[in-house]
């Protein structure tokens, strides 16, 4: 029986775009892949050329369009044809045989981990970081700087660190160098001896200074160009290496399949800086609602009780001026804590207020509540931890959190049998724990998941709804954690813990606030 | 109708529903004080007020949710009703889509901080209605 002819994928798909038609498609013209999975050009591999015209359509580069590729009919078709000889992708040349297809699949899974690697990061230097070392694992290279186009008019940006010291790089957009050539052509320059291979002596002078700096000789240096998805270039990346003739066809071709998994990421990067932006804005906007619907309930309480002051003046009535100046002084007490509160939630506004002596501080704290704690019959407890003192503290910010959790707690407890217990703990190297408990009604579970909701309240005449986010704030910058321990009935305990802040050479606790 | 008319206030915050009733008192109306809209709805039976001042926000029914069930029963669909809010638009906006001063049918809405002055001369006027 006659062997059925390998039939290309304009042929297997019927496709308009095949070699006689109008408006061939790219598959139809790469010779690079001539032969690859039997096919012509890149009839049998269609799935790694960029902008195939599978659904009338430009279909983007390998990355985008993958998974429709991988689960396309003729894939599958070619896939199980081939059978043991299937090439995912094309080999370099003169590349053959079993053990090359083992690189190959080794290569793609080696991408896929690539690609996980680079999306697990939020940060736009620790990706560039990823790169640079993927790049010099990838290629063999000793060295790799990733350029990002910047500016107007635009260059390319990059940075690379010797023993420590950042050093910055900025190279044009222009033919002068390997570098600014591969961004302005959108072309992959594999220099194989950068001594006779470079494009301008401006690319000697750079390798050498750089070299100085690194103490190597470079000898052969490939750039390759990052696109973004509407195919700009929008940086390049370098691997460079001390021998001759270093770098292959076959890492040309993986770092350009490379090249779209980091342009993916820094995209992604700037849209994650975008929407973080336009959180923080929208946080901002709910954060100035919020503190305007307190500010107006403040002022509506001023307002009633100074009308009704000013009229019982008038009419000699003490009595409503004795109950209208409590609600005056109360409601002036609360915008007072309103604007520390609103202060304090504001990181920025607690920098560089270190102090050394938490046991110090939260003493006096307890010194300030003695009164307080008389006259609501409420029995005030301190227990001081060994081993707590000295640490590096925000004591401004812990300050106003004892405040805060005191307060609560004091609210929280029943009339006339109140406890409010205090405790201080050393529970590592450099970790504090604070707790504050009462015996007061405890909280159910709901209560629990909407405590540290900014403006939630259940203190309609006192509170500012900022406290407990406050308090979350400076645990946060302690870079610590918050555990509450309660249910109805049975009281609750906060248990905050923090970690010491770097210590600076002159910090005294700031207690008399 | 306004000497002796009854006002029920209908306000979670102590204090202010203490200044709202030093200030009407004095001006003859007797006052009655609820703490939510689920308590106004149990004892409107009991107190029937000529006049309703209501707080929006309030825990287990709020104000948006009395005003709509008391223009629902026809014995008290009559009764001005004030609400006072420090709620501002835009929150009100989000937080409260489908309902509306329209929807809640309220007469009059009075955003915090409210003069007391301002509220006397819009029960006055109201009830002279």
């Amino acid at each position: 029986m006659p062997k059925l002819p390998k039939l290309n994928c304009w042929e297997y798909m019927h496709c308009k775009y095949g070699p006689e038609g109008g408006k061939p498609c790219p598959v139809t013209s790469d010779e690079t892949s001539n032969g690859v999975n039997g096919g012509k050009n890149a009839g049998r591999i269609c799935w790694t050329v960029t902008d195939t015209f599978c659904f009338d359509k430009p279909m983007g580069q390998f990355s985008e369009k993958r998974d429709i590729c991988f689960s396309c009919d003729f894939f599958n078709h070619v896939k199980k044809e081939e059978g043991s000889q299937f090439h995912h992708f094309k080999l370099a040349q003169g590349v053959k045989g079993t053990h090359e297809l083992h690189d190959t699949i080794s290569n793609i899974e080696h991408l896929f981990t690539i690609h996980e690697g680079l999306c697990s990061h939020f940060d736009l230097n620790e990706t560039l970081r990823e790169i640079t070392s993927d790049a010099r694992r990838i290629t063999g290279a000793q060295r790799s700087i990733v350029f990002l186009l910047k500016g107007d008019p635009a260059s390319l940006f990059g940075e690379f660190s010797v023993k420590g010291r950042k050093h910055q790089v900025i190279i044009k957009v222009d033919e002068s160098s390997a570098v600014g050539y591969a961004a302005q052509h959108n072309r992959v320059v594999n220099l194989r001896d950068l001594y006779k291979d470079s494009h301008s002596m401006n690319e000697i002078v750079f390798s050498k200074s750089f070299d100085k700096q690194c103490s190597c000789v470079t000898h052969s240096f490939l750039a390759v160009p990052v696109q973004d998805s509407g195919e700009r270039v929008i940086g390049v990346i370098t691997a460079a290496n001390s021998k001759k003739g270093f770098f292959s066809a076959d890492d040309e071709w993986f770092m350009r399949t490379y090249a779209t998994e980091v342009a993916l990421a820094v995209e992604k990067q700037k849209f994650l800086h975008q929407s973080f932006s336009a959180l923080r804005l929208a946080s901002i906007g709910e954060t100035v609602a919020g503190l305007s619907h307190c500010i107006k309930n403040i002022a509506h309480a001023l307002q009633g009780s100074s009308y009704i002051i000013k009229r019982a003046i008038d009419s000699n009535n003490v009595r409503d001026i004795k109950v209208a100046w409590e609600i005056l002084d109360r409601h002036i007490e609360r915008l007072a804590n309103l604007s520390l509160d609103v202060l304090t939630y504001d990181p920025s506004a607690h920098k560089g207020e270190l102090g050394t002596s938490l046991n110090d501080l939260i003493s006096h704290v307890v010194k300030l509540f003695q009164e307080e704690a008389r006259a609501r019959a409420i029995t005030l407890n301190l227990e001081l931890g060994e081993g707590v003192d000295p640490c590096s503290i925000n004591a401004r910010g812990l300050y106003r959190c004892l405040v805060n959790l005191i307060t609560n707690a004091f609210d929280a407890c029943p009339l006339s049998e109140g406890v409010v217990t205090l405790l201080t703990k050393r529970t590592g190297e450099k970790e504090l724990m604070i707790s504050v408990s009462d015996n007061g009604r405890g909280m159910d579970e709901k209560s629990k998941a909407e405590l540290f909701n900014l403006f939630r309240t259940s203190k309609a005449d006192s509170g500012t709804g900022l406290g407990l986010p406050t308090v979350a704030g400076i645990v946060r910058d302690h870079k610590g954690r918050i555990e509450i321990d309660s249910a109805p009935g049975r009281g609750t305990t906060f248990l905050i813990y923090i970690t010491e802040l770097p210590i600076s050479p002159s910090s005294d606790t700031k207690l008399n606030e | 109708m306004s000497s002796k008319a009854k006002i029920m206030v209908v306000e979670d915050n102590i204090d202010e529903t203490k200044l709202i009733k030093m200030a009407l008192e004095p001006e003859g109306y007797e006052v009655v004080t609820v703490i939510n809209g689920k308590e106004a709805r149990e004892k409107i039976s009991a107190e029937r007020p000529d006049f309703i001042v209501l707080d929006v926000m309030m825990p287990e029914m709020d104000g948006f949710a009395f005003c709509s069930w008391l223009r629902e029963k026809s014995e008290f669909n009559k009764i001005p009703v004030v609400l006072l809010t420090g709620v501002g638009q835009h929150i009100y906006d989000t937080k409260y889509p489908l309902k509306g001063v329209m929807e809640a049918d309220a007469d009059e809405y009075l955003e915090k901080p409210v003069k007391p002055e301002v509220l006397l001369e819009t029960i006055s006027r109201l009830l002279k209605k």
